[in-house]
């Protein structure tokens, strides 16, 4: 498990539907929201990156110190945005499947609206297992 | 070992030599692999080396490195090796990140390695020359792991900054602590320290007489002169001046996430060094976007940072606005695990979370309510509303503070009368999460008489009254005005207005405490944007009116009516209008109920088929009076005496559809009437329109308008046709006539110098008997000089004679065209007629329908044959029977004629036979017919050919009927007399 990760999913109109901070107590200080602003910033690179591939991963698309930014552009254009320390690539890219199934389920719920926030605790609860079982 | 280090500094240094030679020849090759050696030897000795204290010792590495990597890079850069060199530095970094060192001097560590991405990030910049163009295109592939932004000289800048604050961070804890072993033992500050002739070492200079002695120092010594340098720097301006630098170029970039990233930063480096005015204007920027794309922790903390600037600036609506905003934020509902003993920093507004946003409510709504606010970085400053200086926030539809009042306003109906009560529902809303209340809300319309006050009738009404001077505003009370979280207050109260017009109820003002308003644009359901935030929140929805129908169609407008007018119009035509005659259609103003003061009518003529304008777009200039089809001539007053006739005549504007005339005033039992005159042109269909525009009483300007409208159909009256006819039993040969095609042209040919009978025909096809006064035929040529004569022979008198609807008159013309012509012009038809009609008014001259006659081909005909028989005939009795053809040429005509058998008569004479004749002369044939049978007889068919004009003439039937007496006809008549008919009907 890695020291700290932030987690959170990017509705394709940009606005964050789901964030959860996985992963132990930050080491620095400074940290706070500042994971969010980093993540934020990272869209921009995503943008430019997510239409030169076809491949759903991207890998760390930015570094900040000793964090990167990992990020699975679904078929819909939603996010899933990761800030993490770990070099555990593998990891990294069966949490992102594993969320996007949750992801899909979550979708195909009739009264979920697309692009609203994801409010179920079922899925918080699924997502924070499932960052312990690979990151 | 100390052998062992020797071999490796003297290893270096010669790297070092040769590399700097090989630069010196122009072998970048070599120089770069010598270099790449040096720095590799450099590395080798970091763990070995023990010639200095630690401390310098791990400056003096650093140095070194930082002096090789330069070299390095540039050589890379230099060469376009951007790929390389960022590879280079990716290693560089990687390899010293974690030379911390000791914590008292690791802000040494941080300040170097923010200069060696701010050194990287300037090669970069000054040898971006030297990058391919095409090289950005293959990164995101397999074989490249860099990202586009990785060349981007921002990207290092942004970083630079980053470790510079991390250095300042270290020095501010290092000097908050002021417990480090340094400070205590050696608490002086040496003097006189200079950067070594050696890279990165440090020495002191101790002058002793004239000699002036380097002398090492300890670490002590050098941390305390490090320390000192170190506070002489300002950080925090290099930390927002690379953070600018980067911002710009992320902004050039159009990459603006990463450019608000900086200016977050920036605003936070302002705002540690105090400068609110710039932290804020940072910060409102940065919020903009976060409030935009809906990030709305970013969001929270950026409002956290710009409500403590704006205590900090002494600004009450500011950090009430930011306040209020961020309270109704919808925060995530996970982001409420407050870890309590996280080492985490948040930045003034601490973690987003339920609890937080009810204390910001109660803080603000305390502060409204008199209290004071301090702020939380610093206890000296604090802010507070007064009622001498009142806050008042505007909200309107693109505001964030929506969230926190939104108003929705709709009235239950479309229109009102004027006068009449409209109910009206307000609802509203706030996001806020506790319950507000409010203490009074006024409500503004468009019309200020409108604008009435809502008090929470907990609040004293006399206390709500003092503080207005507005007394005559209209005051209701409601029970309470408590909003919920995401629950409609609604309200309705009746609302009456006498101007007609637009009533639009413009904004709801809210008001909490003595001196703070909350302005809200009010917004019509039917057309009410989502909260941005709330939008996708799983929160109940909920119509802001019972009526659902209303939420989804209500109005904040409505449309006061005019009063209904209380005057009669009366407009009246009693038949179809005519075409030519001036139509007569008589209006009068009836006054039921009101008064008519400075009334105003208008008259308007409008196509009834639509199209508008009365005319034909063809005619060329349309302003002419004569192209409008139908036209409005005169607007008079009827049977009125003189003064009244002056007023009428006040007719300010006539055009040939249009025409505004005042009325006078009016009471209630007078009457005024007028005459249009109207005349058309062509048969049309025209809508009048009148409109009769008054004020009720002299005072007020709320005018009251009465429309009619009345259809009229323009008919045409009489329609006139013609035929032309050659005299009984004479048939001139006209040879164009028998060269033209049978039913080819409709061109009538006229012998010359024959006469011809023109007969008219005037019918009446309107409904409406007419009387027709003259018929005649005008040339249009000079009178004294007709190339034709053409006189009146008969028909039916003309002499006011009646012509029921459908009836005929006919009159009968001679002609007798006297030259030789293809397009002879005989004049038009003038028919003079008027409505037969027993008022008294009509006597009028008539109407004069011209109607132009077509023109004729007139030639001279080479021959004319005449048929010569008597009236009658008696059984067995025999008659002679001529046919005569005169030949009217200088030529000797050759004819054949001949006459066909019949059952009816016998003849003596040729079947067939020709002959010739002289020219100018006459050739008769004669025959003897004995008749066999009684009644109406067709003679023996004649035919007469012309060999010259190979053209044959058979005479009509009518021309070869003779009637048959079976005995000699008894006509009781004298018998002098019997031979005067006999001889009469010979004629």
């Amino acid at each position: 498990m890695a020291g700290t990760a932030c987690f959170i999913i990017v509705s394709k109109n940009d606005i964050p539907i789901y964030e959860a901070e996985v992963g132990s107590a930050a080491k620095k200080e400074e940290a706070s929201q500042q994971h969010q602003f980093i993540l934020h910033a990272a869209l921009d690179i995503v943008e430019d990156l997510a239409w030169t591939t076809n491949a759903m991963f991207l890998k760390a698309v930015d570094k900040f110190n000793d964090l990167s930014v990992s990020v699975y552009v679904t078929a819909g254009h939603t996010r899933f945005m990761l800030l993490h320390d770990s070099r555990n690539e593998d990891g990294i890219k069966s949490f992102f499947q594993e969320v996007q199934e949750l992801y899909i389920k979550i979708l195909l719920n009739p009264l979920y609206l697309p692009s609203a926030r994801i409010a179920s605790s079922h899925f918080d609860t699924k997502v924070r297992a499932l960052a312990r079982k690979y990151l | 070992m100390i052998l062992h280090t020797m071999i490796q500094i003297l290893a270096l240094l010669w790297h070092q030599i040769v590399a700097v030679f090989a630069e010196f020849r122009r072998d970048w090759a070599e120089a770069l692999r010598f270099y790449e050696e040096a720095y590799r030897a450099l590395r080798e000795m970091i763990a070995t080396s023990t010639r200095l204290p630690p401390v310098q010792r791990l400056v003096e590495i650093r140095a070194v490195a930082e002096q090789l990597f330069f070299k390095i890079s540039t050589l890379l850069l230099h060469g376009g090796k951007v790929e390389e060199a960022i590879a280079w530095f990716n290693r560089h970094f990687n390899s010293y990140k974690h030379l911390v060192g000791l914590d008292e001097v690791s802000f040494l560590h941080w300040d170097w390695l923010s200069r060696q991405f701010l050194v990287f990030a300037e090669l970069l910049e000054t040898s971006s020359a030297a990058i391919p163009n095409t090289l950005s295109s293959h990164f995101g592939t397999p074989e490249s792991s860099l990202t586009e932004w990785e060349i981007q000289p921002a990207y290092y800048y942004q970083l630079a900054a980053n470790y510079l604050r991390e250095k300042r961070y270290c020095l501010d804890n290092l000097l908050s602590t002021g417990d480090s072993e340094f400070s205590r033992t050696s608490g002086k500050v040496p003097e006189s320290v200079m950067p070594s002739v050696f890279i990165g070492q440090s020495a002191r200079l101790v002058e002793q007489g004239d000699m002036i002695e380097v002398l090492p120092l300890s670490d002590a010594e050098y941390v305390q002169y490090a320390l000192s340098e170190a506070q002489r720097f300002q950080d925090s301006y290099e930390i927002i001046a690379l953070f600018r630098k980067a911002c710009e170029s992320f902004t050039n970039l159009k990459a603006p996430r990463l450019a608000s990233l900086c200016s977050n930063r920036m605003a936070k480096e302002y705002f540690f060094t105090e400068d609110f005015t710039d932290a804020k204007k940072l910060f409102d920027t940065v919020s903009s976007l976060y409030r935009q794309e809906g990030w709305v922790t970013l969001l929270w903390e950026s409002l956290g940072y710009l409500q403590e600037c704006s205590i900090r600036l002494d600004s009450a609506k500011d950090f009430i606005e930011y306040s209020l905003e961020m309270a109704s934020l919808p925060i995530f509902a996970n982001g409420d695990q407050e870890i309590p003993d996280s080492k985490r920093e948040y930045g003034p507004a601490g973690l987003p979370s339920q609890s937080r946003r009810e204390a910001l409510q109660s803080e603000v709504l305390s502060l409204v309510r008199g209290e004071e606010i301090v702020s939380r970085t610093d206890r000296g400053c604090s802010i507070a509303v007064t009622k001498e200086q009142p806050v008042r926030i505007d909200v309107d539809i693109i505001s964030p503070l929506r969230m926190v009042l939104l108003v929705s306003v709709a009235f239950h109906d479309q229109s009102v009368k004027p006068g009449s009560p409209v109910m009206i529902t307000l609802s509203l809303v706030s996001q806020l999460p506790c319950s507000i209340e409010v203490d009074e809300l006024e409500i503004e319309f468009n019309q200020p008489k409108c604008n009435f006050i809502i008090i929470n009738a907990v609040e004293e009404i006399s206390a709500a009254r003092s503080n207005g001077d507005n007394q005559d505003v209209r005051i209701e009370t409601a029970p309470s005005i408590v909003l919920p979280t995401n629950k409609w207050l609604r309200l309705t109260y009746d609302v009456k207005s006498d101007q007609s017009g637009k009533l639009e109820c413009l904004s709801v003002t809210a008001r909490i405490g003595k001196s703070f308003k909350i302005c809200c644009q009010a917004e019509s359901p039917a057309s009410m944007e989502d909260l941005p935030f709330w939008k996708f929140e799983g929160m109940v929805q909920t119509f802001p009116t019972k009526d659902p129908v209303l939420s989804f169609s209500g109005q904040k407008v409505i449309q006061v009516e005019e009063p209904d007018p209380e005057v009669d119009l009366i407009l009246n035509a009693s038949s179809p209008a005519l075409v030519g005659e001036s139509f007569v259609v008589p209006l009068t103003v009836i006054p039921r109920g009101h008064e008519v003061y400075s009334g105003e009518l208008k008259i308007n003529l409008v196509d009834a088929r639509g199209g508008g304008l009365l005319m034909s777009p063809r005619e060329t200039d349309p302003f002419s009076s004569g192209n409008h089809h139908v036209e409005l001539i005169s607007i008079s007053r009827m049977g009125g005496d003189d003064e009244s006739r002056i007023h009428s005549d006040k007719i300010k504007k006539i055009q040939q559809s249009f025409g505004v005339v005042s009325v006078p005033d009016l009471r209630v039992g007078d009457k005024w009437s007028c005459k249009l005159e109207i005349k058309w042109h062509k048969p049309k269909s025209v809508m009048l329109y009148a409109s009769l525009g008054y004020s009720p009483n002299s005072a007020e300007a709320a005018r009251v308008n009465v429309h009619r409208s009345l259809q009229i159909e323009g008919k045409i009256p009489i329609s006139i046709t013609h035929t032309f006819m050659m005299p009984f039993r004479r048939e001139p040969l006209l040879l164009s006539k028998v060269k033209s095609l049978p039913g080819a042209d409709q061109n009538v040919y006229l012998p010359l110098n024959e006469t011809s009978i023109l007969i008219v025909t005037a019918r009446n096809s309107s409904e409406v008997p007419l009387r027709v006064k003259s018929m005649m035929i005008q040339s249009n040529s000079n009178k004294n000089e007709t190339p034709y004569s053409i006189q009146h022979v008969g028909g039916v008198s003309a002499d006011d004679s009646l012509l029921v609807p459908g009836g005929e008159f006919k009159g009968v013309f001679s002609v007798r065209p006297k030259i030789d012509s293809p397009n002879l012009e005989l004049g038009s038809v003038c028919l003079n007629w008027n409505r037969d009609l027993t008022l008294s008014d009509s006597e009028d001259s008539g109407v004069m329908t011209e109607q132009k006659l077509p023109a004729v081909i007139v030639e001279q005909s080479p021959l004319v044959v005449s048929l010569e028989f008597p009236p009658h005939a008696i059984l067995g009795i025999p008659f002679l029977f001529y046919i005569k053809v005169s030949n009217q040429t200088n030529l000797l005509q050759e004819i054949k004629y001949s006459l066909g058998d019949t059952q009816s008569f016998v003849f003596c004479g040729p079947h067939d036979n020709a002959g010739f004749i002289l020219p100018k002369m006459e050739y008769v044939m004669s025959y003897k017919l004995v008749p066999l049978c009684s009644g109406s007889q067709q003679l023996p068919q004649a035919t007469i050919t012309s060999l010259r004009y190979s053209a044959a003439l058979n005479p009509s039937v009518t021309a070869t009927t003779i009637f048959v007496y079976p005995s000699e006809p008894n006509f009781f008549v004298a018998d002098n007399e019997k031979e005067t008919i006999l001889a009469k009907l010979n004629l």
